[in-house]
């Protein structure tokens, strides 16, 4: 009997259409896709990651991003060049759509560093807990009281200022603020009775971790990657924006609005349009942030 | 019911015990925090004194010659091994003495205690309007869930968390300065008027913030079932508000006002460099770009100090607020 | 004059895209003095219609669409915030389900007890707390642990304070909401006996929530049965326990094991409580009724008068006062 009831419902999906429920995955979506400002900040997102990968369809990196036009100096938007023309002569439309793929990349691959070693780290803390806890909690706890700007700063300020070296230094800036996530997403999952089940049953704690508490945890580490990636895009372009980052010429949001600061009194789109792009980036992923929480935590939903 | 037959009020509240305990307990948290910056300092010192580049260059720089590198390196311990450096840096530091700046070769004491006050007072600015903007917003914004002011507030905040620190300095040079005269564009020498916009600048992330997880922790506290009690005890809509949920929905707010004092100070480094103020800061900047180790690492742990006073008063403030936690404590110190 | 009165009280939770039809026309009488039993499972609308007593339904979601609510004479659903607030807590009182999250975690129990006399008994602090030692001390719980926080207090402990909270005024009707379901089964006795006793001592009328019909033969004098927010069948503990007569109930009982004999097998009720958002036609308990006739499932019945005490909503006795539920349905 239970072996054919088993069959009949192979798959879960078949599961859910026989009893009219749908998919966990489709409920969430629903969920999702009722949010309006979730949706509005996806879209808004994928346009500028869809900006920054046609950016050389747009504009010639060469030809037009780096390619100084005297004569055109701090022109105001035009038909040529919609956004105007910066201090060096420079198309800064070209500029901006050049500077996403920087602040994107740098961004998502920080966290990206970040998530492997303050993942692993805080996985490991949250899940054994006692001394591999305190250990791994403690040494964070040092990093966290330096600002992860600072600590990227100091990072920056002795492997230099490559595009590499600023993905790994602002990784590693974020990893103790990553692994307090993981750590606490794991914890709280740790004890649930599913857990306890799977280990009653002999699981060895490396399925344990893969298999059931990460898969469960994986919600509110997702809502922080999101809010952290728009984090660590800001840190780039204050960095930038400083002189410790991106260097000129390479175009690159935050050092832009620094060269372009001297001259924003007569010509007001050089500084206007770089802080937008960056503006709008981060409003994209905070709104998508919130809206994942919302529809990964619907109990938060106010 | 006269209430003769039971202990006398003093009786009680002296077995309370609301302070005792305490004094303990946060000198435990100073002790505790020793290490820390310990620790601390060990990082930042090994991250600088990995940084490539020969330090005697950078202060010799034109005159610079392999024996006067050579003797200026003994002069200042450099050719010793990484870790006698460092405990000397240390037995310096806990003197005081913060060593002497590569650059200026003056005390980097003094330059902190010259630079820090101005730093001080953008961050102290800064979080008073954080709090007394931020907070009664977001209550009043909680207890009209749906009004037309509280969506307002929701929108102008998640636009206030998405705001560039240095664009948002940048565009209040541009309006209050620029065009409108009102407020110097830099320096400190116009007292309050100085401080104005670089505290709204380095806040404003911060206001959006606080008001935001003020509202939403109103919100989660008005649903709680000590709220349904305290109702139906005939305590009124208001009083339920100010007495019941209000100090219960402060814990998350507090913890975002001092968890972020640490992104407060990241943004003070932005802030001032945008309002060209000579704070720690953009004196950090500064020699970060001049190499000046003793510098960077002085600026380095006055902030982190800063960070981690202010994580310890928000515990403070916690214990005072949450017996759960004071008990917590009280266990700690017990043990 | 009775304690309470309730006429035809209809409550609605309304949220973005359904209605939920919590209560839907209750009525029941407590005389002064007595206790009511007000018995059915989860989601049958016994804390709404508990709170509408208080006028505390959660708003905006719910509100109460119509009704009246007469307490010692007075229509509660009439008067205004201030009258209201009077009356919370020093006429009317409720001990909560769940003591763990009833308490506020950041003041003393002592504060807790004391802001209700303070509010009502129009006394200082110091004394408010006297008396609140006084209560503390009168449901079992020392008064030098007044100055003590929720968290340092047991279960049972909690439910003691919050019980105190609820007599400190000593209201002419208390409610007690399900007041034993989280508690241990050793604590459950101690408070639901507390509470008969304090009850007894203060001569007030009482209205006991609860889904197990071992409380109610315990405390109660008469028993209303509610299920998806109407009341079935209502009377005293005699007609409930001896005479049942509507099928709901019935069930209700074969759901109990029966500890004399063992060896008969229980008998739940079939399918489930209906979706409050959704309810059938007619009777709501049709679908699951063994008696179900066609009128059923097409008409509500009305409240019938079987006695003077004993009151039900059923088909089965529109021509008849006698016990139908020998007589198994042939349709």
């Amino acid at each position: 009997m239970i072996e054919q009831t088993a069959k009949a419902y192979a798959t879960r999906k078949e599961f859910y259409r026989q009893f009219g429920r749908k998919s966990r995955g489709a409920q969430m979506r629903r969920r999702f896709l009722k949010n309006k400002t979730a949706v509005i900040g996806m879209i808004l997102f994928l346009l500028i990651v869809i900006t920054a990968i046609c950016a050389p369809l747009i504009a010639d990196y060469k030809g037009v991003a780096i390619k100084q036009i005297r004569s055109e100096r701090l022109q105001p938007p035009s038909a040529r060049h919609w956004l105007g023309v910066d201090e060096m002569g420079r198309d800064v439309l070209a500029r901006i759509v050049h500077g996403a793929r920087i602040s994107l990349v740098v961004g998502i691959l920080a966290i990206g560093v970040s998530l492997l070693i303050g993942g692993t780290l805080g996985a490991l803390a949250g899940f054994y807990s006692g001394w591999v806890d305190n250990v791994i909690m403690r040494a964070m706890d040092v990093f966290l009281c330096l600002p992860d700007v600072l600590l990227a700063l100091a990072i920056v300020a002795s492997f230099g200022t490559s595009q590499v070296n600023l993905i790994i230094s602002i990784g590693l800036a974020f990893t103790p603020k990553m692994s307090r996530v993981v750590r606490a997403a794991v914890m709280s999952v740790r004890s649930n009775e599913y857990v306890e089940a799977a280990r009653s049953i002999g699981a060895r704690n490396g399925r344990i971790i893969l298999r059931h508490v990460l898969i469960n945890c994986i919600g509110p580490i997702i809502v922080q990657v999101t809010l952290y990636v728009a984090n660590a895009i800001l840190t780039v372009s204050a960095l930038s924006f400083i002189g410790l980052g991106i260097q000129a010429p390479t175009p690159e949001w935050g050092n832009m609005l620094a060269s372009g600061r001297d001259y924003a009194r007569d010509a007001v789109h050089i500084v206007m349009a770089p802080g937008l792009a960056i503006f709008f980036t981060i409003l994209s992923l905070n709104l998508l942030g919130d809206g994942l929480r919302d529809t990964l935590d619907p109990r938060l939903k106010q | 019911m006269g209430g003769s037959s039971y202990p006398p009020l003093r009786a009680i509240y002296k077995s309370t015990e609301r302070v005792d305990g305490m004094y303990k307990y946060i000198l435990g948290r100073l002790i505790v925090l020793v290490p820390v910056i310990l620790a601390l300092t060990f990082v930042v010192f090994t991250i600088m004194y990995f940084t490539p580049g020969d330090p005697t260059a950078v202060i010799l720089g034109n005159e610079y010659s392999e024996e006067a590198s050579s003797h200026l390196k003994a002069q200042l311990g450099l050719d010793k091994p990484f870790f006698v450096q460092y405990v000397n840096y240390v037995a310096g530091l806990c003197q005081g003495n913060f060593g002497m700046s590569y650059i200026t070769r003056a005390p980097v004491g003094q330059q902190l205690s010259a630079r820090f006050p101005n730093t001080f007072k953008i961050v102290i600015a800064a979080m008073v309007f954080t709090v007394v903007l931020g907070i009664p917003i977001g209550v009043y914004s909680a207890t009209k869930p749906n009004s037309v002011f509280s969506n307002i507030t929701m929108v102008v905040g998640l636009l206030g968390v998405s705001l560039p620190i240095f664009w948002l300095g940048l565009m209040l040079i541009l309006l209050f300065s620029v065009n409108l005269g009102w407020l110097p564009s830099s320096g400190m020498d116009h007292g309050f008027k100085s401080i104005i916009m670089p505290a709204v600048a380095v806040g404003a992330n911060y206001m959006a913030n606080v008001m935001r997880t003020t509202r939403s922790s109103m919100l989660e506290a008005v649903q709680q079932d000590y709220i349904r009690t305290a109702r139906a005890k005939g305590v009124s809509r208001g009083a339920v508000i100010r007495r019941h949920a209000l100090p219960n929905a402060l814990m998350p707010t507090i913890t975002v006002v001092g968890m972020n004092m640490g992104a407060l100070l990241g943004g003070v480094v932005l802030t001032e460099t945008v309002f060209s103020i000579p704070g720690t800061g953009r004196m950090l900047v500064e020699t970060i770009k001049s190499r000046d180790t003793p510098s960077v690492l002085g600026c380095l742990v006055i902030m982190a100090l800063c960070v981690a006073i202010s994580n310890l008063i928000v515990d403070l403030i916690y214990a005072y607020i949450d017996p759960r936690i004071k008990a917590q404590y009280k266990k700690e110190v017990a043990q | 004059m009775d304690t309470l009165e309730i006429k035809n009280l209809v409550v609605e939770y309304t949220s973005d895209d359904e209605t939920v039809h919590a209560v839907n026309g209750v009525d029941m009488v407590i005389p002064s003095g007595k206790t009511l039993g007000l018995v059915g499972e989860t989601g049958a609308g016994k804390t709404t219609t508990a709170l509408s007593i208080l006028n505390l339904v959660p708003e905006p979601q719910g509100r109460i669409v119509s009704g009246e609510v007469f307490l010692e004479g007075g229509n509660i659903l009439a008067m205004g915030e201030k009258q209201l607030q009077a009356m919370r807590g020093d006429r009317v009182a409720m001990i909560f389900q769940d003591p763990m999250t009833s308490l506020n975690p950041i003041q003393t129990v002592g504060e807790q007890i004391a802001e209700g006399i303070q509010l009502h008994r129009k006394v200082d602090a110091k004394e408010a707390l006297r008396q609140a030692i006084a209560m503390l001390e009168m449901v079992g719980i020392p008064g030098d642990r007044a100055m003590e926080y929720p968290h340092q207090f047991s279960g049972g402990m909690k439910q003691r304070v919050v019980i105190a909270i609820a007599l400190a005024c000593r209201p002419s009707l208390l409610i007690a909401d399900e007041p034993t379901t989280a508690l241990d089964v050793t604590i459950q006795a101690q408070v639901l006996k507390l509470i008969n006793e304090l009850r007894e001592k203060e001569k007030m009328s009482m209205l006991m929530i609860t889904h197990d019909l071992g409380i109610v033969a315990e405390v109660c004098d008469e028993v209303a049965i509610m299920y998806a927010g109407r009341v079935v069948e209502q009377g005293t503990l005699e007609d409930i326990f001896d005479n049942v007569r509507h099928p709901y109930t019935r069930g209700l009982f074969d759901s109990l094991p029966d500890i004399e004999n063992r060896r008969t097998e229980l008998k739940p009720i079939k399918g489930m409580m209906p979706d409050p958002t959704q309810l059938p036609p007619g009777c709501p308990f049709h679908p699951r009724c063994d008696y179900a006739r066609p009128e059923c499932g097409q008409s509500m019945p009305n409240a019938r008068r079987l006695s003077n005490t004993h009151l039900v909503r059923c088909h089965l006795y529109n021509h008849t006062t006698e016990d139908m539920l020998g007589v198994k349905a042939d349709a």
